[in-house]
């Protein structure tokens, strides 16, 4: 009897805490995997068009892992639906099909900046938990997540957001020719027409996300260097290029110290902050002084040697070992 | 420094020192004064040589989570003095920042004392930088002193004062040295005698001064008479909700009126409000 | 909502596709290098970047290897020893007052005015009288070791502390800050809830809360001393009675300590994983404190809070506590029909029906605890010439009597030693919780505070039990 009494107690305590994720719990019983189908085949149509890529039955069974009858099945739902309509062989979105793709990867990228900036989760986690959570979310929760996070314009890959109305840029960045001899950068767009130019961006293999320095630019063409190679774009190819500026990751990590090279009484100069200390724990740092061309000195240690007091602008700041190794000094 | 006039003035027999400390006694005040400062700079020490309420002031960030509030009269006029967190910026997401933003903001303060650590002065500039975007109505409260003078530091305090466009006070706040000055100080911006010009803006990078530029046009138009323009477009950039809110609520539209009609020297409706 | 309004919020967001992610950093960036550009202007003769001499020795010597810990454990002996000393004079002059003198005549001043008995009983014995056990308990160590506390961090001594722990409570998923609240816990629990505000990190911040509970606040140093000694102190030879009393209530302060740890980790680990973490800390320069001001602050401030609580939390307790015991249904109190309710469950964990009556009444304050343990023991063992009635708590002065009193009660070393586990252990008191729901704002992690360790006090006390039967220490 006792023993009983004993167990129920415990297990009440259980019982109540799972009760409080019952929110979430009932949702995921309500999610409906024909649905997780259909938004995926929208999201993906939706890259292709971003991208300015073709999109087929074959790249959408491809993309779901469907077998491709299963795939021509989502999309003759996606057509009923008016979402999606065929020319040929090519697949476009409807008006309504856009929106609803937006509102997903709305919630998609949202989410990730939130597990980037507010939570611990590891880095190669968050994909695969906005794949599910994106499905999940309204957008009623995905608004206030919005708020909260101070609507957000970017997830962490660098993608835009796009807003609760559906808006996203079209074309980011700014012209390839505008960007000085030194300077990083992301491509975000390459125009498929003309033909000829795009084939020849194609054969240097210039796509969306490349990442390239500027090596020279000049009236006739631009010189990037990119993954080791180095790329010759005359200003005609270069005019049908769109990029933005990539300051990330700004300091190549085996290349520069951290603060924890520093010795006791021994100073440096802050060049930057590693790009994996994101969020609130990057804003701290900045907001206590810790920007680049500021000089730190190690101060004082800890009984155990882990924290480590650097005197940062004036003030004694202690910082752990985890923290220091994310400052780059020269 | 140190002279005989300046210790009498701050006795409390001394009638010249005109002031009354009014504690926590805050009806019907003529003049909301808000303290802001980085933490460990002596705030809750200046608060209380204002207030004469015994706050207690400590070593440590976040101590003053809740607003502490007091009063204190001067010259036959009754001031509320609102103790604001200490925060080393007001950029950031954090609950303290916040809570000292909207209160410069949309607290509207006739006074915002920024209190800074005379030993530190380039690190605490950052927040007086800060506020000085937000509200054209501020003194500087250069804290400390004599510990700045143990370690050998001197401040040309006028000419911190050109640069900022707001009177720069330096007191020691333990004692109560240069606290009368202080008063004054803030009773001249308060009543209009003394007009600050703060600084505004910081050398911005190119294609950040274009996008701050272009939305400030914007805002500037939308809303004639506010005094921070600037600042609001910031603030937008960072996608702050409070700000995004106020622009729709119209909270922005009154502030600015309120400040159109201060401009006028309307003092008149300051003290309604 | 006007359309030029949206418009503006709509080029905002533009604008922020445009600027890119690193809009902030440059922001922050700029910014500083303005306020540096200032400072150089305005400060003149900038002082020697060195730190005054005395402050950097000072540094060494609290933050050195051999020394660090020594002066931190030396200080931390003199603020308890000053506390408990200090506390015994005002202490026993406040029981005297309120509880000797008082007491008694307010007593017959209701008789006096004719109120009738059960009044009169619920009044004084019931309300009046656990409100002047909570003052005169808790009043003195509070007046003296939070004033004590302070000046050690206006003096900027506790940050240090905080700097030099922060490795152990890393490793628990903790901040080093914490070391500070769980002292401070040392005092009043409700207090260092509020205290947790000095931990910026939202997640360690929830540790610390949750976890409070294991530091033992001053309402229960009385129940741990008391204990020890008489269950105890009382196995050792007469002389080293005293050494070994105090080495048990240090055990007991060292198992609290180790489930401090303990459920910091399980917590990081568990519910708390995702949450955001990040650490800050700033060492302040030593400022000389401002003894007589925060002397006088500290005891306003606690003072208060010491009497709201009494009165919000204490009266109300005081009132149930004489109404279980003088409401009879079938002849038998309402106290007794409980405590015969839990005796089974109280037995099976090495406590009895009494402990755990005398805890869920007694929930607003642990200080009431001994004396409602000692009434209803009275009550339920009708022991003549003890006590003063039903409902009536009261303290014997000799350690000898009450001893007396709870063998009668039918109590054993077994029961002292889960007593005093379970003091340890149990649910935060009511005004801890509602600190707790006050500073978090939720009812899930308000509900978690008391459900954690009510928990893990009924497993250990099993456990104890379970271990002593075993052994055939019964």
């Amino acid at each position: 009897m006792e023993i009983i009494l004993t167990i129920a107690l415990l297990v009440g305590g259980t019982v109540a805490g799972l009760l409080w994720r019952k929110g979430s719990f009932l949702r995921a019983i309500r999610r409906d995997k024909a649905r997780v189908q259909l938004e995926d085949a929208l999201k993906h149509i939706y890259d292709c068009e971003y991208n300015r890529l073709a999109c087929t039955l074959e790249s959408v069974a491809g993309t779901l892992a469907l077998t491709p009858d299963k795939a021509s099945e989502v999309i003759a739902r996606l057509n009923a639906l008016q979402l999606v309509t065929h020319d040929g062989r090519e697949l476009r979105l409807t008006e309504k099909g856009r929106d609803d793709a937006l509102r997903v990867i709305r919630i998609h990228r949202l989410w990730e900046r939130y597990l980037a900036d507010e939570t611990a989760v590891r880095e190669q986690d968050w994909h695969s938990d906005a794949d599910k959570k994106e499905h999940l979310l309204t957008p009623q929760e995905a608004g206030e997540l919005a708020k909260r996070l101070g609507h957000p314009p970017f997830d962490p890959h660098g993608d835009p957001i796009p807003t609760e109305e559906g808006v996203i840029p079209a074309q980011r960045g700014k012209p390839l020719l505008d960007f000085h001899a030194g300077e990083t950068l992301k491509v975000t767009h390459v125009e498929d027409e003309p033909e000829a130019v795009f084939a020849l961006l194609v054969r240097e293999k210039i796509f969306p996300d490349v990442v390239a320095k500027v090596a020279a630019n000049s009236r006739k063409g631009l010189e990037l260097e990119t993954e080791g190679r180095m790329i010759f774009l005359s200003a005609i190819a270069a005019a049908n290029v769109r990029a933005v500026a990539f300051e990330q990751p700004d300091i190549a990590p085996e290349a520069s110290k951290t603060l924890l090279s520093l010795r006791l009484g021994e100073s440096g100069r802050v060049i930057g902050i590693s790009h994996t200390c994101r969020g609130v724990q990057r804003r701290r740092l900045m907001d206590l002084g810790i920007v680049p061309g500021t000089e730190v000195t190690a101060e004082l240690q800890s009984v155990s040697g882990d924290p480590v007091g650097y005197n940062i602008r004036g003030a004694t700041i202690a910082l752990r070992r985890q923290q220091a190794e994310m400052v780059f000094i020269e | 420094m140190k002279n005989i006039p300046e210790q009498c003035e701050v006795c409390p027999v001394n009638k010249q020192a005109r002031l009354v400390r009014l504690g926590v006694d805050l009806s019907n005040y003529d003049f909301a004064i808000a303290l802001a400062g980085n933490p460990n700079v002596g705030k809750s020490t200046v608060f209380n040589s204002l207030t004469g309420l015994r706050q207690h002031t400590g070593n440590w960030p976040g101590k003053t989570v809740v607003r502490a509030e007091g009063g204190y009269s001067y010259d036959n006029k009754r001031y509320k003095v609102v103790d604001l967190p200490g925060t080393y910026s007001l950029l950031s997401t954090s609950s303290d920042e916040e809570v000292a933003r909207d209160f410069i903001l949309f607290g509207k303060p006739d006074v915002t004392v920024i209190v800074v650590d005379a030993t530190r002065v380039e690190r605490n500039m950052n927040l007086v930088l800060q506020v000085l975007q937000i509200t054209d109505r501020a003194v500087v409260c250069l804290n400390l002193i004599d510990e700045a003078e143990r370690h050998g530091i001197k401040i040309d305090e006028r000419q911190l004062m050109r640069e900022l466009g707001v009177p720069v006070v330096p007191v020691i706040a333990r004692t109560g040295e240069g606290v009368p000055t202080l008063l004054r100080n803030i009773a001249d911006v308060a009543t209009g005698a003394f007009v600050c010009r703060p600084r505004r803006g910081w050398t911005e990078s190119g294609s950040l001064k274009k996008a701050v530029d272009t939305l400030a046009e914007k805002i500037g138009n939308e809303f004639p008479g506010l005094p921070n323009v600037r600042w609001v477009a910031l603030r937008l950039l960072e996608g702050d909700q409070r700000i995004i809110d106020a622009i729709r609520s119209g909270e922005l539209t009154s502030l600015a009126e309120r400040a159109e009609l201060q401009k006028k020297g309307d003092t008149q409706y300051v003290a309604a409000s | 909502m006007s359309p030029r309004h949206e418009e503006i919020l709509h080029t905002a967001d533009m604008l922020r596709w445009e600027l890119g992610e690193q809009f902030h950093d440059r922001t922050v960036e700029a910014l500083y290098g303005d306020a540096a550009q200032i400072a150089k202007k305005a400060v003149i003769m900038p002082g020697k970047k060195t730190r005054l001499n005395f402050e950097r020795t000072l540094d060494h010597l609290v933050t050195n290897r051999w020394t660090g810990f020594p002066l931190m454990f030396l200080l931390l002996a003199i603020v308890f020893w000053i506390t408990i000393e200090g506390a015994n004079v005002p202490s026993a002059l406040l029981a005297d007052v309120f509880l000797d003198s008082l007491y008694p005549m307010l007593k017959s001043f209701g008789e006096n005015i004719g109120l009738p008995w059960w009044l009169n009983g619920l009044l004084f014995d019931g309300m009046y009288l656990a409100m002047a056990w909570v003052v005169s308990v808790m009043l003195p160590p509070m007046a003296i070791f939070f004033p004590l506390f302070t000046l050690a961090e206006d003096f900027g001594y506790l940050p240090r502390v905080a700097f030099n722990l922060d490795s152990m409570f890393r490793k628990s998923g903790a901040h080093g800050k914490q070391a500070l609240t769980m002292a401070m816990g040392y005092g009043c629990n409700a207090a260092a809830i509020i205290s947790t505000r000095i931990i910026d990190s939202p997640r360690e911040r929830l540790i610390a809360i949750l976890t409070n509970n294991f530091a033992i606040c001053n309402g229960r140093w009385p129940t741990q001393i008391l204990i020890a000694t008489i269950f105890v102190g009382a196995l050792a030879p007469a002389h080293l009675s005293g050494l070994v009393s105090s080495l048990a209530v240090v055990t007991v302060v060292l198992i609290g300590i180790f489930f401090t740890f303990l459920v910091s980790w399980g917590l990081s680990k568990t519910l708390l994983k995702g949450e955001a973490s990040f650490f800050s800390l700033e060492l302040p320069p030593y400022r000389p404190p401002r003894i007589w001001q925060t002397l006088y602050t500290s005891v306003i401030d606690r003072t208060l809070i010491v009497l709201w609580r009494a009165v919000v939390w204490a009266l109300p307790a005081g009132a149930v506590i004489w109404l279980v015991s003088n409401i009879h249904i079938g002849g038998v109190s309402l106290a007794e029909h409980a405590v015969n309710a839990f005796d089974p469950f109280g037995i099976l964990i090495g406590l009895n029906g009494v402990i755990l009556l005398a805890y869920i009444i007694a929930i607003p304050a642990n200080e009431i605890v001994i004396p409602t343990v000692l009434m209803l023991t009275v009550l339920v063992t009708k022991v003549a010439g003890v006590g003063s009635g039903a409902g009536v708590m009261f303290e014997l002065d000799s350690e000898l009597a009450t001893a007396e009193v709870l063998r009668t009660g039918g109590w054993t070393l077994l029961t002292g030693v889960n007593l005093m586990l379970f003091s340890l252990l149990h649910n935060p008191c009511s005004t801890t919780l509602y600190t707790i729901y006050k500073e978090t704002g939720s009812a899930k992690w308000t509900t978690l505070s008391a459900v954690i360790p009510l928990g893990i006090a009924f497993v250990v006390c099993f456990v104890v039990a379970v271990v002593f039967s075993a052994i055939g220490l019964t």
